[in-house]
């Protein structure tokens, strides 16, 4: 956040437009050239985003500095990333300009889309040689998404619930005492996989054989655990409701930053990895495919990843970030190899193609 | 006032009617008087049109319901198929949530109009100007605030740390879960629709003479003799009219069963939801989304047949 406090100098957007290479955008080529080559830039550009610190945290990290350099405006579409999702297939299908130019997706959202064929192929982004393997999407040809940071669904905790230390495993959320006061994803997302290990199952068999994740999840339906959505959890964990819950790190981050007294840990059975990324949906003009492809290209820089990824608490796709301090050896910011050993990742072709069946699964269980 | 007589070359027309000529002779360039027997159906056109687009929708979703998912290319099938509704048939997930809303549709009709009739009669028989205006302030404050933001109004006062608990924690009781169960979504459905159902059956008891209950009095009828025997059948319109609007409303409701819930608690809208915008299966969705109307227009045409239309039938016969 010392960047983003100190403010963007033009040099350093320029180093890092440098750093990347390539795109006319981010080139050493002088001014006069540099617009030669540049198609008409459109007087702004919409993102869709998410809310409160997500949205924020883009804002420092990529939006304005992309702004500052190009004088493009960034317009952020709040619209939810599922109910964007309809709009966006119906526009490509009935072939009109889509409602916005970058999309900023759960890697799953967007596999569904590239599976659908409406996302643009972003392979020639110049900054995309200077990221590490966890930008590229698994399972998918090519790079119809790119991912910008990974997080982790860990097991949040209230600590005086927990007085001689961190809960070790999921089964946590078995004990009687608990009873009301945990909390899932009501989709189930971030649980499939640590409760497939916790019920005694392997990993290697989803989505073969998920019985032993059914089974765990049966035992955590009678603790009758709270089912909602990102903004519920830091509510209830806010207003005493819960003691435990599987929710993503940044969410324990912000409610914590709230003045929430909560912790978070990875339990021994592992927890979920997954990624979001940026895509662009098919029909828009050329130029405007251009400096939305532009503008992906510039939020895959060291400098833009730095804010961006520092505010959201999350590691980022390009090496040599500095993590938050107080995010320094957290389970929930792995950057080592060995950080990974403990979090479980699947790709999201496997997870799209299940998840019907899997939400059907869940919703069976948990509206008994 | 001496010379009754008009002078009709000074008399002047009032601009109003001048306007109102103008305008008229306007109006038979676009619509002639040779048709002016159809401009009945030139009134009835906007709402033709809104329910043609609406079942031009209808026929629409109804499509959609009939392809399911590729889940390899998330694409709708290209064939026709009924395996969306045999989803729904065979599982039992659906049909728990189909009676859940059906079963939240009915008891939140009971305890609205249990709570709007007396307000409602009070409303129209008390004396009290003042009364009478506070209880329609009281009334009407609530439709200035959004269901959502009821709701979440009721997530403080109801939470383990609000406003009820606090004060039962007072005389050492300790908190209780009172939200994100099934009698929770009750309760919210209950004072979402108190109002709206006040509103419909307010005009039905002024219709009510007042003094046929003094007629029923003098013949020997208690109070609550005459209440039954008087007042409730002649105010049967009303709450026909109420009772069809508040189930139609609560079997289609999504916030309150998604807020109060607490996720377990799911009303069909929040499955159509799901489908369509967490799964991405628009055909399960549609196909959910037409047994919500097909349900709702049975029970609909079934109070119809059984009761009449009630209010909602603007006087006409049964």
């Amino acid at each position: 956040m010392a960047n983003f406090k100190n403010g963007l100098s033009r040099r350093s957007v320029l180093r890092a437009g440098v750093a990347g290479g390539g795109a006319a955008l981010l080139s050493t080529l002088p001014g006069t050239r540099l617009l030669a080559a540049e198609p008409a830039k459109p007087a702004e550009i919409i993102v869709r985003a998410w809310g409160g610190e997500w949205v924020d945290a883009l804002k420092a990290g990529v939006s304005d500095p992309f702004t500052k350099m190009t004088g493009i405006a960034v317009r952020h579409d709040l619209t939810e990333d599922n109910e964007i999702q309809p709009k966006l297939w119906a526009a490509v299908a009935q072939k009109r300009v889509p409602p916005i130019h970058v999309n900023w997706d759960t890697t799953t959202n967007a596999t569904k889309s590239a599976l659908r064929g409406v996302t643009e192929d972003l392979s020639d982004l110049s900054n995309l040689k200077n990221t590490l393997d966890l930008a590229k999407p698994v399972g998918l040809d090519g790079y119809p998404i790119v991912n910008t940071y990974g997080y982790v669904y860990v097991l949040a905790y209230r600590p005086e619930a927990f007085p001689d230390g961190a809960p070790t495993s999921w089964k946590a959320l078995l004990d009687p005492k608990f009873k009301g006061r945990i909390a899932l994803y009501n989709d189930g997302i971030g649980f499939h996989f640590p409760a497939q290990v916790a019920g005694g199952g392997k990993l290697e068999d989803i989505p073969g054989n998920m019985d032993a994740c059914w089974k765990f999840i049966q035992e955590v339906k009678a603790q009758e655990p709270l089912l909602g959505e990102d903004p519920d959890f830091t509510n209830w964990f806010q207003n005493n409701e819960i003691d435990l819950a599987c929710t993503i790190s940044t969410n324990a981050l912000a409610a914590k930053k709230n003045g929430v007294n909560i912790a978070w840990t990875v339990p021994e059975e592992g927890c979920k990895f997954d990624t979001d990324g940026l895509w662009v949906p098919k029909g828009l003009p050329e130029n405007e495919l251009y400096w939305a492809k532009q503008y992906i290209n510039f939020a895959i820089t060291k400098d833009a990843q730095q804010i961006w990824c520092n505010g959201l608490g999350l590691p980022g796709v390009v090496p040599g970030l500095t993590p938050p301090a107080d995010l320094v050896g957290d389970p929930s910011y792995p950057v080592k190899p060995e950080d990974f050993e403990h979090l479980i990742r699947i790709s999201n072709k496997v997870q799209v193609e299940n998840e019907s069946v899997w939400f059907a699964k869940f919703k069976e269980i948990m509206q008994g | 006032m001496n010379n009754p007589t008009v002078d009709r070359t000074r008399f002047r027309y009032p601009l109003r009617w001048r306007v109102m000529d103008s305008l008229e002779e306007g109006a038979s360039l676009i619509w002639p008087r040779s048709l002016s027997r159809h401009t009945g159906w030139l009134l009835l056109a906007p709402a033709l049109l809104l329910v043609g687009i609406l079942v031009l929708g209808l026929v629409q979703i109804a499509e959609s319901s009939l392809h399911t998912l590729d889940t390899s290319t998330y694409l709708p099938s290209e064939n026709y198929t009924g395996e969306n509704y045999l989803t729904i048939v065979e599982s039992a997930t659906y049909l728990r949530i189909l009676w859940r809303s059906l079963l939240g549709a009915a008891l939140t009709v009971v305890f609205t109009l249990l709570l709007a009739f007396p307000y409602a009669y009070i409303l129209v028989r008390t004396s009290s100007a003042l009364v009478r205006k506070g209880l329609l302030v009281i009334l009407f404050l609530p439709f200035f605030i959004g269901q959502v933001v009821r709701a979440y109004g009721w997530l403080i006062i109801l939470g383990n740390s609000g406003a009820v608990n606090e004060v039962l924690g007072l005389v050492g009781v300790e908190p209780i879960r009172l939200l994100f169960n099934y009698p929770a979504v009750i309760f919210g459905l209950v004072q979402y629709m108190l109002p709206f159902a006040v509103l419909l059956l307010a005009p039905a008891l002024t219709a009510i003479p007042q003094e046929i209950e003094t007629a029923a009095g003098s013949l020997g009828a208690n109070w609550l003799q005459s209440l039954w025997y008087v007042v409730l059948p002649m105010a049967k319109p009303g709450l026909i009219g109420a009772g069809l609007v508040v189930a139609t409303l609560s079997l289609t409701d999504f916030a309150m069963p998604a807020m109060l819930g607490g996720g377990s608690q799911d009303f069909i809208a929040n499955a159509i939801y799901d489908q369509f915008f967490r799964t991405a299966n628009q055909g399960l969705g549609s196909a959910l989304a037409l047994v919500l109307v097909a349900i709702g227009s049975l029970i609909v045409g079934l109070v119809f047949m059984i009761f009449g239309a009630g209010t909602l039938g603007m006087g006409a016969k049964k």
